[in-house]
């Protein structure tokens, strides 16, 4: 599937965005429920790194902010896996051009945050799961600046944490998207410092933990 | 329910007739070998034979000897192969109103670069009383499934024509890969001789179109069970002379690819021979079917396959050599049979969940709109045995 069909959309809002060119999606819903959703990535656009926040719209208007907290690549159809072929790449692609073609790439994300159609965020889960074949969009750095403090998603990710991700390592993937939305250092170390603080009150006394997770960050 | 310990005892009786037959079968091949090496160096003197006798087997034309063995070249690279395949959900005796589905498959790699591979299938569903109309034997009421088979093979062949022209690249050589034989006999056996001469004459001017824009084809037939060469041998021997069959003298159950298993090593082609098929008489001379039979190479199970080709493609040794090429990379690639047939094969084949799905889809559409749909009770109660 290439992205050539799907109608760009243009940035959220002018005051929220710099953005000039339309921005295409990168994936697509397959699976979804309030707390998370399953997308499959657009062929040709880069998957969205473990950690990082993509955002679905919905038709109602609310814009769902979701962290992505499980990448998988595999076969398209679920009867046939892939197996050793002993080639590069590009003898991949000149002489078994299906095999590539038959891969996929999906991710989970978990679903922290939306926007109402009046412009309020909530960092909660959303009142209805995003639809399916709905266009999941990388969010820009502006995006993630606004998903700041007070840093209550943290709270749900560490309350009740997707089983199959540790949550650990999702909260230090996190933290690293939180320095680096900032456009100056100064402002990421500020950002950083309250998110860790918020973490600090969420693992009282385990400063074990605590000091864990922000020695990977830094 | 299979009583096995009943069966038990028919599978040793298989067994030993397996172990004589095999015995017999090795002593034909023998016979035949020393017929084919016979008649290489007087194989006109044989064609003249097939002309001049009426043996009632098939029996290819001659082109060249056919102890002739030609061995593998090079594939070009790059080069367009392009397949198709169909499958279909025959029309059900227990479900009415009598529908059917037909999934075509379009399969296009550029061998040799990185462009985008072409796979796709098309589905076409047929319910239009015109439609059924058109498949319906006039004896049987409901359109047979020799009849959408028919049907699905025109349909997969103006597909691998569509594919073939959309995927050709100036320049580039192309090779289109059909699965089955182009030979249409199949047809003969259905009872509607009007429905007959209207599918054969569609068939062969999708394969006039093939040669009209250049576009070289071929199928590939795995395991072959035909006996064209081997009773060219016995007319050899002069079995169609003997008053009564001897069957312990002749050739006769022995099969073409048991004796080129013997005389072709890996990748290596026989000759070219003219398919004497009746249906032939149908085709015009130039897409007339020809066919080698070619050793596809493989570590365990390494087989002779049958390659059919039209006069046109026969009489050109470049495009020859081309669809020798091609469909031995194709074979080696795909593990003893063409890759692009197996995507082909993939795209277009129709699995229980879909079939059920479809059917599922058919009822729903016809409840929404307030009409029955009528499965028989028989179809049910198959699909609920109780105690």
């Amino acid at each position: 599937m290439t992205t050539d069909s799907h109608a760009p959309e243009t940035a959220p809002s002018a005051s929220r965005s710099t953005a000039v060119l339309p921005l295409a999606p990168i994936a697509e819903v397959i699976e979804s429920n309030t707390r998370s959703f399953w997308a499959e990535v657009y062929r040709g656009m880069e998957t969205p790194a473990f950690g990082t926040w993509v955002r679905v719209n919905q038709p109602t208007g609310y814009e769902l902010y979701g962290l992505v907290s499980h990448v998988e690549v595999g076969s398209v159809e679920p009867n046939r896996r892939a197996v050793a072929l002993g080639r590069t790449e590009d003898e991949l692609r000149r002489e078994m051009p299906h095999v590539l073609a038959l891969l996929r790439t999906t991710f989970r994300a978990q679903v922290v945050a939306y926007r109402e159609p009046d412009g309020r965020l909530r960092q909660t889960l959303p009142p209805s799961p995003p639809q399916i074949h709905a266009f999941a969009y990388a969010c820009e750095p502006e995006h993630v600046c606004a998903l700041g403090a007070p840093f209550d998603y943290l709270r749900t990710l560490v309350s009740n944490p997707d089983p199959a991700v540790p949550v650990d390592d999702l909260l230090v993937a996190v933290l690293g998207t939180v320095y680096t939305a900032q456009a100056h250092p100064e402002e990421g170390e500020r950002a950083l410092i309250r998110a860790g603080r918020v973490l600090s009150r969420l693992f009282r006394d385990d400063h074990e933990r605590l000091q864990s997770i922000l020695r990977r960050v830094v | 329910m299979l009583d096995l310990h009943r069966l038990q005892v028919q599978f040793k009786d298989f067994g030993a007739y397996r172990s004589l037959e095999e015995t017999r079968m090795a002593v034909r091949l023998e016979r035949a070998l020393a017929a084919l090496e016979a008649c290489d160096g007087c194989w006109e003197e044989l064609r003249a034979l097939t002309e001049r006798e009426k043996p009632g087997w098939l029996v290819p034309a001659l082109r060249e000897s056919p102890a002739a063995v030609y061995p593998r070249g090079t594939r070009p690279t790059p080069v367009t192969v392009v397949a198709a395949d169909g499958s279909q959900i025959y029309p059900d005796r227990h479900v009415e109103p009598t529908c059917f589905l037909l999934n075509v498959s379009r399969i296009a790699f550029q061998y040799g670069t990185h462009e985008e591979p072409l796979m796709e299938s098309v589905p076409a569903f047929r319910y239009r009383r015109d439609e059924v109309d058109e498949l319906a034997d006039e004896v049987a009421v409901d359109a047979s499934s020799e009849v959408v088979s028919a049907f699905r093979d025109e349909q997969e062949l103006e597909a691998l024509l569509e594919t073939a022209r959309r995927a050709r690249v100036e320049g580039r050589p192309i090779v289109a890969l059909a699965d089955g034989t182009l030979i249409r006999w199949m047809l003969r056996a259905m009872r509607n001789r009007a429905l007959e001469e209207r599918l054969l004459a569609r068939y062969t001017r999708l394969l006039a179109e093939f040669h009209a824009d250049r576009l070289p084809i071929a199928s590939y037939i795995s395991m072959p069970g035909n006996t064209e060469v081997v009773n060219l041998l016995r007319l050899h021997r002069g079995e169609h002379r003997a008053a009564e069959l001897d069957e312990e003298a002749s050739l006769v159950g022995l099969v073409d690819r048991r004796l080129f298993a013997r005389t072709l090593a890996p990748g290596e082609r026989s000759a070219v021979f003219e398919s004497a098929s009746h249906i032939q008489r149908e085709y015009a001379p130039e897409i007339r079917i020809h066919y080698f039979y070619l050793h596809v190479p493989h570590p365990v199970a390494p087989e002779i396959a049958r390659v059919e080709i039209p006069a046109w493609v026969a009489d050109d040794g470049g495009l020859l050599d081309l669809v020798h090429a091609v469909v031995l990379s194709e074979c080696e690639k795909g593990e003893g049979y063409p890759l692009i047939l197996s995507e082909a094969h993939e795209r277009a084949v129709i699995r229980a969940h879909e079939r059920a799905l479809f059917y599922e889809l058919v009822e729903r559409q016809l409840t929404t709109s307030g009409l029955p749909f009528t499965g028989s009770n028989k179809q049910a109660s198959k699909r609920r045995p109780t105690v």
